[in-house]
């Protein structure tokens, strides 16, 4: 069953879904706006997940990501998709400037790195001379063509975001596997039973950091690519961080793919479902939903898929006796 | 093999371990004894790095315990059971020995880990999630199975042996027999159960309100009049 997973997952990706909303561009981009909101949901998972710190920051590194992809295409003539990468690295390298507060834990952590959100927004909307100030960056150039495929349209941009959603799907797998990745589970829940058995935890919480600020960096290029435009209070909103951790939880942050699954549920199902039944203030309901996934099953909507499918499994094997 | 020269450690105004020193041999199985609140705990985690002295010097086999960090102290030779067992959530049973010993000991050594899982009876459950498939003896057994995994040279048990029954505690006993012979492991256990202490700790070190008060055979510290005054509630002599 396992071994079908991955071939599933990718016939799905690239096959069955592009096929059946080919023609339909809006549905198209909503999908990728879910899955790039899934992306940034997942670089949230796996520090809250790996390491046990909720951040309500990382709307710093998206934003990074994408101003970092868009100047280095327009001021440095660098191609798409080695600024893409390279910028992933800048919101990296940026993290570095956050890990003061990995002295922190709980709300002081999620807080202090939301000040530094804060802090890269005023940057990018004060540094005029570079971002353009509060007017932005218009025109940022668009994913290029690659084999025939147009990645700068729709269905391009789908290819693009859904392949860099499922290579850090498989990085986030290797690194929950590694010892690395089971301390960092491990330290979740007692922090001090993992040190004395030698556990440097600073050192890798403040590795997951780097990793997943590289991971909602690259997100934050990849959009920058998609839409062409940039102004600081979009690409710093805090949208980008509350809509992944509503995403992140309601698909089950402790699982490898949740945060994807609940990105595509919740934002797919409030803008086709719940837009169409109340216009304006549609979130109350995906809030009261969320709510209600909280109340019901905490861990997410992944894990009780699985013990839905368990129960169901144990009822035909039962009836089979 | 292990000194410790006039350690105190506070809290606020309050003294936990106050001026506290002694040595152990390397292969003394040491016990470690006082009523609530004596501050055995805190003289294990300042051991091991989860308190910080205000003074005094801690040395294993040379090296300057208190220099390093938490996870260097485990590296050096320090292995802690903790009296609540903390099993590592969502691992397996297995998982949680490799951890331990990737870090612990800077290895991966797969032969080791199944030798661990037989001595300590956890075969049967070495891919169980380990926080919630544990009877309460299992528990305790991965405790200590985590602190062996790091390849210590002194063995920590912090009331490893609270809330077992008779059977299961005799069990367990003859269980940290085998591993400390066959590991050829110095020992410092907190224990509140004098029967226990006698019948595996030769030498026995009683601590009061912070300060040692004894440091002897069990029948020397067990009939030491400070030592009873400490147990029926009298103030430090």
């Amino acid at each position: 069953m396992n071994k079908l997973k991955i071939p599933a997952v990718l016939v799905l990706a690239y096959l069955v879904l592009p096929l059946a909303v080919n023609g339909n561009d809006y549905v198209v981009s909503l999908i990728v706006a879910a899955l790039t909101i899934g992306g940034i949901a997942l670089a949230w998972s796996m520090l809250g997940n790996l390491g046990g710190m909720v951040s309500f920051g990382h709307a710093a590194f998206f934003g990074i990501g994408s101003y970092a992809s868009a100047l280095l295409t327009i001021k440095a003539g660098w191609p798409v998709l080695v600024s893409m990468l390279f910028a992933g690295l800048v919101a990296a390298a940026s993290s570095i400037a956050t890990m003061p507060a990995l002295r922190l834990r709980g709300p002081y952590f999620a807080l202090s790195i939301l000040a530094y959100a804060e802090i890269f927004r005023i940057i990018a909307t004060e540094w005029k001379g570079l971002t353009g100030g509060a007017a932005g960056i218009l025109s940022i150039p668009r994913l290029p063509e690659i084999m025939g495929i147009d990645l700068g349209g729709k269905i391009g941009g789908y290819f693009v975001v859904v392949t860099l959603v499922i290579a850090m799907v498989g990085i986030y797998a290797v690194i929950r596997r590694s010892p690395q990745g089971l301390a960092l589970k491990a330290m979740h829940d007692s922090e001090d039973a993992t040190r004395v058995v030698g556990v440097n935890a600073t050192m890798l919480k403040a590795l997951m950091l780097v990793v997943s600020a590289f991971f909602a960096g690259l997100m934050g290029a990849f959009n920058a690519h998609y839409i062409n435009f940039l102004e600081p209070d979009y690409a710093f909103s805090g949208s980008w961080t509350t809509l992944a951790i509503v995403a992140a939880i309601f698909g089950g942050y402790r699982t490898l793919w949740g945060p994807l699954i609940g990105a595509l549920v919740v934002y797919l199902v409030d803008q086709l479902v719940f837009k169409a039944i109340l216009p304006q203030g549609h979130q109350i309901i995906l809030g009261a939903l969320l709510g209600a996934m909280v109340l019901f099953s905490p861990t997410g909507l992944t894990p009780l898929i699985a013990k839905l499918t368990r129960l169901q499994r144990k009822e035909t094997a039962n009836a089979a006796h | 093999m292990l000194h410790i020269n006039g350690l105190t450690v506070t809290f606020g105004g309050l003294v936990a371990v106050s001026d506290v020193t002694f040595d152990m041999r390397e292969g003394e199985v040491l016990g470690l004894v006082g009523p609530n609140g004596a501050g055995k705990t805190t003289l294990f985690n300042a051991i091991c790095g989860l308190a910080r002295p205000g003074s005094g010097t801690v040395e294993l086999m040379g090296k300057n315990l208190l220099s390093m960090p938490i996870h260097h102290r485990a590296r050096a030779g320090i292995g802690r059971a903790f009296q609540v067992p903390q099993p590592m959530h969502e691992l397996t049973v297995r998982e949680n020995l490799t951890v331990a010993q990737r870090f612990g000991a800077g290895k991966v050594d797969k032969a080791k880990i199944e030798e661990l899982l037989d001595v300590l009876k956890l075969g049967h459950k070495a891919d169980m999630d380990a926080a919630t498939s544990l009877a309460l003896t299992e528990q305790k057994a991965l405790e200590v199975g985590k602190a062996l995994a790091t390849e210590p040279k002194l063995l920590m048990l912090d009331e490893v042996l609270a809330g077992l029954e008779t059977t299961g505690k005799r069990a367990f006993l003859d269980t940290l027999e085998e591993v400390r012979k066959r590991y050829r492991l110095s020992v410092m256990i907190v224990e509140h159960d004098i029967e226990t202490i006698t019948r595996m700790c030769p030498r026995v070190l009683v601590l009061n309100f912070g300060r040692l008060i004894a440091d002897g055979s069990p029948d020397q510290v067990f009939n030491d009049p400070e030592v009873i005054r400490s147990y029926t509630g009298g103030e430090p002599a």
